[in-house]
Formats: C-alpha cells, sequence, structure tokens
C-alpha cells in the first residue's frame, strides 16, 4: 500500500494521525498546526501584552516542556515581546520530583530561559515525603495542591511577576469540569474551566495556554520535535473522584475522540451559569471567585491512571446520607415573608480576606495551607530520636532489639 | 422449611411487618409507598396550590413508557389526585397520559398493547394515547425541513414515501451509536412537546429517576450540550414556552424498582428493563449508556453522589434564549451563552460560516459524525 500523503500539504508522507479529528498529517504540518492553533488560543483571549514578564510553571513532564516549547517558537515567530522565565516548585518527593528538576535545569539551558525553584521546604519546612510519611498516602494530594498554588504564587512573587502561566491541557480541563460535577462544586467548576483566572487582591493571575490542545497531541508534539521532558508520574496516588472522572474521560475519548473538546465547550458555558460567578469567570472581581481561586486546586494534581482509594467519595457519600437522615427529622421554621423574599438558587458565597499568619489571600481567617501545616507541626515531635546505626531499617533494628530482649529473659 | 426470617415491625407505622430497608428506614410497603409518594408531591408543589376559582386546574403531560418510573409516577400522582378529591371534591392539577411507542429496539407489540390496555383500566379517570415516533411530522411543525437542512445535500427525502420510511431513513443516516442515540432523545423530547403543545398542557412531567437524571447531565455534558442541561435536568421553563417537571428527581432507580414491587397494580403494567448487556465493548456504546452504566455501578456504591449530580446541574441560572438564533433541530440556543465570550464556538469548531444547528446537534450531524 502506499504511503499516505498528509492532508494538509498533500505532499509529504503522513505519520501522525490526530487524535481530534483523524486527520493524517506529515511531522511538519503537524507541529505548525499544533501552535498556530496554541498562538489562536492566545490572541483570541489576549493572554499577554508586550513586554509582559511571564512565568512558566515547569516540572520537567510534557505538558509544561511543550508550554515552554511552543511559547519559545511563538514568542519569536509572532513578536510577542514576552520574558519567558522557567518557575519551578520542589515537592520534595525523591525518586520523582528531583529527576525531574534534572530536566528542567536542562530546559532551562535548551530553551536559554532563567529558572527559579521554591521548595516546600523552605517554604513550610515539610517536604512531601515528609508529609506522606506523617499522613499516609491517602488525601496527601490535598496537602501537595495547596501547597502548591501557594508556592507558585510565593515564587511569581519573588521574581515580580505578575503572570503564571501553566501546562493544563484539555484533558485536564475535561477533567475538572466532570470531577466537579461529581462533587457537586459549581465555583470550582467555573475556575477550571476559564482560561485566565485572576484573584482580586493578589495581582498574579494564571492562564492555560494549552486549555484546548489533547493530551495525546501535546505527547505528539513533544516526541516528534524531541524534546527533553520526564515521563514518570507522581508515586503518590490522585484523589478518587478526579480518578473516578479520568476513568470516565478515557471512556469518552474511545467512543468518540472530540468529547474532551465538546466537555470543555459544556463547562465553558456551564461556567457563565454558575450563580454568582462574574462572567465567564473571566476578571473575577467579586469575593467569590477571587477567595476561592486561592483554593483553586486542592484537588492536587492527578497525576495518574485512575488509581484510587475511593476514600473521597466515601465520605461524601456519608456526609450526604447523614444529611438526608437529618432531613427527615427536622422541621423547618418559615419566616414570615416580609414584602418580596427572593427565593433564587443560592449558592455559598465567600469573602475575601487575608491569613492572619502568612498574610496569603484566604477565605478564612486562617488559609487552608497554615490550616494543614498547622495539623503537621501538632504531630511533629519536639525532638528528633535518633537510631543509632542510620542505614538499618527501623523495623529490622526493632527486631533485633526484640530478639536482644527476649534473649535476656530467658 | 425454614423459619422467616425476623425482620421487626415498620418503624413509622410501628404496626405491620417491615419489608424493606431504604435510607435507615425498615418500612412496610404501604408506609414505604407514603414515603417516596411524599418525595413526589414535594416537587408538585408548585401544582398543589389550587388555580383561583373559576380557572381550571393545571394541565400537564405525563410520558408514560411503561417502564417502572414512569408508571410508577403515574401511581404515586393517581394517589395523591385521590387524595385530593376526597378533600375537596377536585383537584389542583389534571394530568394527560402520552406513551410514545418504543422505536430503538425491535419490541413485543401485542405484549405492549396488552400493558398498555391495563395501564388505561388501572387509571382509567385519565385521557391516555399512544403515538409512533414518526408522527413527528404532525406534530412538529418544520420537522421536515430542519431534517433536510441538518441532514445535508446526500439525502434525499421522498415525500411520497410513508412516514415511518422517511423517518427511518433520516434515522438511519447517522453511523455512529452516540449519535444515532442523541438524535432519537432529540427527536423524542421534540415530539412530547410538540404534543404537549397541541393538547394545551403547559408542564410535561418527566418521571427520570435521579439516576437517569445523573446520566443525562454527565451525558450531556460529555456531548457539549452543557448549556442544555439548565432545561433538559433542571425543573424550568424548557425553550418551547412548556415547563419541564421531575417530580422524581429526589429517587433513585432502584427505589422506584422497590415501590413498584410493593405496589401490586402495577405489575401487569410495567414492562421490565432490557439488562445492561455485559459483553459489549465499550467504544461500541453510546455516551448516553456509558453513562447510565457509570451512573448505576457508582450508584450502588455511592447512591448519594450520584443523586448530587443531577442536583448540581439543577442549581445552575436559566438564560433567556429570546435574543438567540436557536437550533433548528432542538432548540437550544446556537451562540454560547452570555458570559462565555472567549469559549469554543459553533463557528470556530466546525468551521460554518452561519450555524442553524447548536454545537451538540452540529457534533451529531453525519458529515461530522466521528
Amino acid at each position: 500500500m502506499a504511503p499516505t500523503t498528509c492532508f494538509n500539504c498533500k505532499e509529504a508522507r503522513a505519520v501522525v494521525i490526530r487524535p481530534k479529528n483523524r486527520h493524517k498529517l506529515c511531522r511538519s504540518c503537524f507541529i505548525e498546526i499544533f501552535e498556530t492553533e496554541v498562538h489562536e488560543t492566545i490572541t483570541s483571549s489576549k493572554l499577554f501584552f508586550p513586554g509582559e514578564r511571564i512565568a512558566i510553571g515547569a516540572s520537567g513532564g510534557k505538558d509544561s516542556t511543550v508550554l515552554a516549547a511552543v511559547l519559545k517558537t511563538l514568542n519569536e515567530r509572532y513578536n510577542y515581546g514576552l520574558e519567558l522565565i522557567l518557575l519551578s516548585i520542589d515537592e520534595g518527593i525523591r525518586g520523582y520530583r528531583d529527576d525531574s528538576l534534572e530536566t528542567v535545569k536542562r530546559n532551562a539551558v535548551q530553551y536559554d530561559m532563567p529558572l527559579t525553584i521554591v521548595g516546600y521546604g523552605e517554604l513550610y519546612g515539610w517536604t512531601m515525603d515528609q508529609v506522606v510519611e506523617q499522613v499516609g498516602k491517602k488525601g496527601n494530594c490535598t496537602y501537595c495542591g495547596v501547597f502548591r498554588r501557594q508556592a507558585l504564587d510565593r515564587g511569581a512573587e519573588r521574581l515580580d511577576i505578575k503572570h503564571v502561566v501553566t501546562g493544563h491541557n484539555a484533558d485536564d480541563v475535561a477533567e475538572t469540569v466532570m470531577m466537579n460535577l461529581l462533587r457537586g462544586d459549581l465555583p470550582r467548576l467555573s475556575r477550571g474551566t476559564s482560561i485566565i483566572t485572576e484573584s482580586g487582591a493578589s495581582d498574579t493571575k494564571r492562564s492555560k495556554p494549552l486549555k484546548y490542545a489533547y493530551e495525546k497531541e501535546i505527547v505528539l508534539y513533544a516526541h516528534h520535535r524531541q524534546l527533553d521532558y520526564f515521563s514518570t508520574e507522581c508515586i503518590y496516588s490522585p484523589e478518587a473522584f478526579r480518578g473516578s472522572a479520568r476513568t470516565l474521560i478515557k471512556d469518552l475519548e474511545k467512543i468518540r475522540p472530540s468529547s474532551i473538546l465538546d466537555i470543555v465547550k459544556s463547562g465553558e458555558d456551564m461556567a457563565a451559569l454558575v450563580p454568582g460567578q462574574a462572567p465567564g469567570g473571566k476578571s473575577c472581581k467579586s469575593s467569590a471567585p477571587a477567595a476561592g481561586a486561592a483554593e483553586e486546586e486542592t484537588g492536587g494534581c492527578g497525576s495518574q491512571n485512575g488509581r484510587s482509594s475511593g476514600g473521597e467519595m466515601a465520605a461524601m457519600e456519608q456526609q450526604l446520607a447523614s444529611n438526608d437522615g437529618a432531613e427527615s427529622r427536622e422541621t423547618e421554621i418559615k419566616m414570615p415573608k416580609k414584602g418580596k423574599v427572593s427565593v433564587g438558587k443560592k449558592i455559598k458565597t465567600q469573602t475575601l480576606q487575608h491569613c492572619e499568619r502568612c498574610g496569603y489571600i484566604s477565605s478564612q481567617p486562617i488559609c487552608k495551607a497554615c490550616n494543614l501545616l498547622d495539623g503537621l507541626n501538632r504531630n511533629r515531635p519536639k525532638t528528633a530520636i535518633e537510631v543509632g546505626m542510620e542505614d538499618e531499617e527501623g523495623s529490622s533494628t526493632l527486631m533485633r532489639q526484640m530478639e536482644h530482649v527476649q534473649l535476656t529473659n530467658s | 422449611m425454614p423459619a422467616k426470617e425476623l425482620t421487626g415491625s415498620c418503624m413509622d407505622c410501628k404496626d405491620a411487618d417491615a419489608v424493606l430497608t431504604t435510607r435507615n428506614r425498615s418500612l412496610c410497603g404501604p408506609c414505604y409507598q407514603v414515603f417516596l409518594e411524599h418525595k413526589v408531591y414535594r416537587r408538585m408543589e408548585r401544582y398543589r396550590k389550587y388555580p383561583d376559582p373559576g380557572s381550571p386546574s393545571y394541565r400537564l403531560l405525563l410520558p408514560l413508557s411503561l417502564g417502572v418510573s414512569s408508571s410508577s409516577l403515574l401511581r404515586m400522582l393517581d394517589t395523591g389526585m385521590n387524595r385530593q378529591l376526597a378533600k375537596n371534591a377536585r383537584t389542583s392539577y389534571t394530568i394527560e397520559i402520552i406513551a410514545i411507542e418504543p422505536f430503538t429496539h425491535a419490541y413485543d407489540e401485542a405484549l405492549y398493547t396488552k400493558r398498555f390496555e391495563a395501564a388505561r383500566e388501572t387509571f382509567s379517570k385519565y385521557t391516555f394515547n399512544r403515538i409512533p415516533l414518526h408522527s413527528i411530522f404532525d406534530y412538529v411543525p418544520n420537522m421536515t425541513e430542519a431534517m433536510r437542512e441538518y441532514v445535508g445535500s446526500q439525502f434525499k427525502d421522498d415525500t411520497s414515501r410513508s412516514n415511518e420510511e422517511r423517518l427511518a431513513a433520516f434515522r438511519g443516516a447517522n453511523s455512529t451509536a452516540t449519535s444515532k442515540a442523541d438524535l432519537d432523545n432529540v427527536l423524542f423530547t421534540q415530539l412530547v412537546v410538540g404534543y404537549a403543545k397541541q393538547t394545551g398542557c403547559e408542564s410535561i412531567l418527566w418521571a427520570d429517576s435521579d439516576t437517569s437524571l445523573a446520566a443525562k447531565t454527565l451525558a450531556g455534558a460529555a456531548k457539549g450540550r452543557g448549556a442544555a442541561l439548565t432545561w433538559q435536568v433542571s425543573d424550568a421553563m424548557s425553550p418551547w414556552g412548556v415547563r419541564f417537571d421531575f417530580p422524581c428527581r429526589d429517587i433513585s432507580k432502584p427505589e422506584l424498582a422497590l415501590y413498584e414491587s410493593v405496589s401490586p397494580d402495577l405489575s401487569d403494567i410495567v414492562i421490565p428493563d432490557e439488562p445492561l448487556s455485559e459483553n459489549i465493548l465499550t467504544k461500541n456504546l453510546s455516551i448516553d449508556e456509558l453513562m447510565l452504566r457509570y451512573v448505576t455501578t457508582q450508584g450502588e456504591k455511592y447512591p448519594g453522589v450520584m443523586a448530587n449530580v443531577s442536583r448540581t446541574a439543577n442549581k445552575l441560572d436559566s438564560y433567556s434564549s429570546l435574543d438567540s438564533t436557536i437550533c433548528s433541530l432542538c432548540s437550544a440556543i446556537v451562540d454560547n451563552v452570555k458570559g462565555n465570550e472567549t469559549g469554543i464556538t459553533v463557528a470556530s469548531q466546525f468551521s460554518v460560516q452561519k450555524p442553524q444547528f447548536c454545537y451538540g446537534c452540529t457534533r451529531s450531524r453525519p458529515e461530522i459524525d466521528s
């Protein structure tokens, strides 16, 4: 069979079938189309202004590596006039982050961009490995998510940068839409869908230039441009809702490849219909979204394939069941009506303030990160206990000591 | 023979033996019926207030599939109206029943007729009607034009053929399971709405359980029909000026099945659902089926979480479609919702100059069908 020619240029040999629409393309056409689409996203939503300094949230993974590569290319091709800087967060996960940070360091040289690394250890006094040691693997993504969000903002602040771009792709956005439908969180659905999230108080804004790019196409782009990225996923597990949403999206993609974009489209429309939300979730100057933005990614990064403990879903199930049970026991007391009472669909609103401890934007007197840290620090021993033999595993030390006890007893 | 297990007495009437346990309550059959009926009446609040004296009571349309949900809803509403009659000698609303004959799969017509007649006999107070899907040409005025434009040039609509054949040709133009099922849903809704308008009903009472609504919510989102969720799964005014209400929205499918099992008068009426086949490849399912399976299986473990999905969608603000272009096929808005100015549009996604169909319908169009 003769090789298929490219759908676009009709000359070169097609080497890529676009996951999005099954078009067969040659290498250079695919790369060009991918870049043009990102460029269109950037221009149509007016993401940047000339001279703007942009921090690229770089993890060393495929999404952020592709983002850095594409932004560098487009910046030069279309004269955006941007100053691009890599900003990495070191969560302190051995065997995962230390390796991926090496990739980011190489990227910094390859793309000729300055790099700043902010560590959980220096910011919070806890690395993720230490957190997991303390809280176990269940729910650790909550810590990581809350910490990361703040860490990126603090990193940006340190660099005096007002705009951080992240590598969230269409699959991530679709996943967020489904996940928040499952857990009934409309404000977060709205924020997760909008291309720019601005918060009222802090002047760091976030955006997702790869919002419409399929994960599969990002991988193909990285492959065909031979980008240097780190492909191991986080060793800790994602929470159940994200895992469940991810499995669902993989199935949907098998049925109808376009459904990822279709979900993004649904999410965008629904975001505009979330009660109490500024239209489009963009330039949220009202208090609710702003405060929420500070806590946007409490769901963690969820970089795994639907592996989950189900703990969060079970917890929510229990909560809902007990609400339901309580409802049948309670008597509704109605206030006498005074004039026109609005019976609109009400949704919880948040008021914006600053955390009393760290000054970060929060909907509560003490921000989520400080709260989590409180919990962690409460259980941290004041004095470290050292076992004599450093390299020996704790359990075997204990075992040997037990043997010793038995011997002396006998 | 082993002795019958002692289940204890009913928590509500403290008299009869409990026959089932639901939401941590052990109840007898009649108390369970009351428990569920109460959930439906609460949703019917809007129609339980008597209209001004002299003005007619509300006219509501109940589409009856003879499945568990719609048959149970009919029985619950009947019980409620009987209670109103006993108290006030009149009811605040009347219901009209329309049965659309099955069209998605081959069915036993004799059995269907028998069950339909049994329903008509049991609930003889109400007007029953039964129509096939292809009567859509009689009830929806511009169906022929919409159909021709939707399918495009390769489709020849031969008006000399019967309506049944014309509709079959139209439905057959789509190749994927998802597009077929999506289009069938659109046609079905259109027909029921068309019927409601012709018979002067102001609202349609859809019998969807929370299970079905959760599946519809997720499927709607997955098919790019997110904006239409504000009426497709919400108690609200539909774009046709007929209200949509979902009185069973607080009840799950298994709970409705339990209701049927404790209501002997329904046993001659309900046609049991076909069980979900297990050996089918995910990629051959339609999105609607996939979501129904997902919600059903997850619902066994997390019924509350699934019920919460449709409640969440019901919280979305409604919007007016007055000054927007309306999809010629499904009447959803063609443009983006106000406030979503930078998002994906029909025009940007499908490079159509002047789009006439909404995003969801355009996605299911035969030539785009992927």
